[in-house]
């Protein structure tokens, strides 16, 4: 029975053998395990994990989580809401860490549509 | 008289409502998954997709005026969800488009409503009637748990075999459409379902939405298979299923 050990928040989810590989940020909102998050779409960073353990039971990561992690994929992170897990696994996240799109065009083009020229002033 | 389910009870009947009816498993998903459509029928797809995906924020959006204003969390999550499928990053339907540009067809022909079977447009229009006329928790348990909660698993089938080189040959650009719902819908399929075990708070509401859902994955599979009908049986037939690899 696979395990995800969500070391921050010591929550642990068993998973039924024989399933899908499951969508970790999904798992962590249905079992309230909290890790933190914010677009859902591999954009934003706010939900990466650091991959103590069962790095090698997830997927391969694809070009969202690649683009927006760049050098973090080497030292062990992971973004949640692009990750499918099939076997045991412990992450671990900072509480209070926040996204890494400030730099990202989606940002700069919602600040273009939200703060007028004088807000920004 | 129904008794009111547990919370666990309520959520094995909504995924059970599902089992069976789902879109993956309908012919023009099996074609897909197997390798066997050309460019032109993906183009026929996208320009039927595109009406009944196009309009899921006005779907929301009608959902939201009617949810009471002390149920904040459900409101927050339908302008949250609007807000992704628009603005957020890229909006979704110009990654639709820019797939069926990279198979042919162009962003007048995706958008003209012309270009829709009579399916979709009845797909199309039950997901106007429900947003409009069913307490907010069913509307959701149609929209978001029945509908939008089964598309990572299409995709999850339809995707890599997009971008293999030996198959579809599409770029990662190309069908970057497909890759974002793979994930966001995760997150917006499993917040669905806590709205809904949330406030379906009656044994009449619960029976109302797992027949709302059952409805939806019934809309979706036929759906789904008019595309393979109108489309793709002219130039393949009838779809045969080939028995699995011993
Ligand atoms: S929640 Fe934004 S990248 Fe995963």
């Amino acid at each position: 029975m696979p395990i995800i050990r969500f070391k921050t928040s010591g929550r642990v989810v068993e998973l039924p053998d024989g399933g899908d590989a499951v969508n970790l940020l999904r798992v962590s909102i249905r079992h309230e395990c909290g890790i933190p998050w914010r677009c859902a779409s591999g954009n934003c960073g706010t939900d990466r994990v650091r991959v103590v353990e069962g790095a090698e039971n997830f997927d391969k990561p694809r070009r969202r989580e690649r683009e927006r992690l760049g050098d973090l994929l080497d030292a062990g992170f992971r973004l949640a809401c692009q990750s499918y897990v099939d076997g045991d696994c412990t992450v671990e996240w900072d509480p209070d860490q926040v996204g890494l799109d400030v730099d990202s065009k989606a940002y700069e083009r919602l600040r273009r549509i939200w703060l007028s020229k004088e807000d920004s002033a | 008289m129904t008794e009111l389910l547990s919370r666990e009870e309520f959520r094995t009947a909504l995924e059970k409502a599902m089992e069976g009816r789902q879109a993956k498993d309908a012919s023009f998903s099996r074609a897909w998954a197997e390798g066997k459509l050309q460019r032109h029928h993906f183009a026929r797809w996208a320009e039927n997709h595109y009406h009944y995906v196009g309009p899921f924020a006005d779907y929301l959006a009608l959902i939201y005026a009617r949810t009471p204003d002390d149920c904040t969390d459900a409101k927050d999550f339908l302008l949250q969800n609007m807000y992704e499928e628009e603005i957020a990053d890229v909006r979704h339907t110009d990654l639709l488009i820019r797939f069926a540009e990279a198979c042919g067809s162009s962003a007048e022909r995706v958008m003209d409503p012309r270009n829709m079977t009579p399916m979709t447009r009845g797909l199309q229009s039950w997901c106007y009637a429900v947003a409009y006329r069913e307490h907010f928790a069913v509307a959701t348990a149609a929209l978001v748990v029945g509908l939008e909660s089964q598309v990572p698993s299409i995709y999850r089938k339809q995707y890599p075999v997009l971008i293999d080189p030996d198959v579809y040959g599409f770029t990662e650009e190309e069908a970057e459409f497909f890759d974002l719902h793979i994930t966001s819908d995760e997150v917006h399929g499993e917040r669905g379902y806590q709205i809904v075990l949330d406030h379906a708070n009656t044994p009449e509401l619960q029976q109302r939405c797992l027949e709302v859902v059952r409805d939806g994955a019934d809309m979706r599979f036929a759906y789904t298979k008019a595309l393979y009908d109108t489309y793709v049986k002219p130039d393949l037939g009838e779809w045969v299923e080939e028995p699995a690899a011993a």
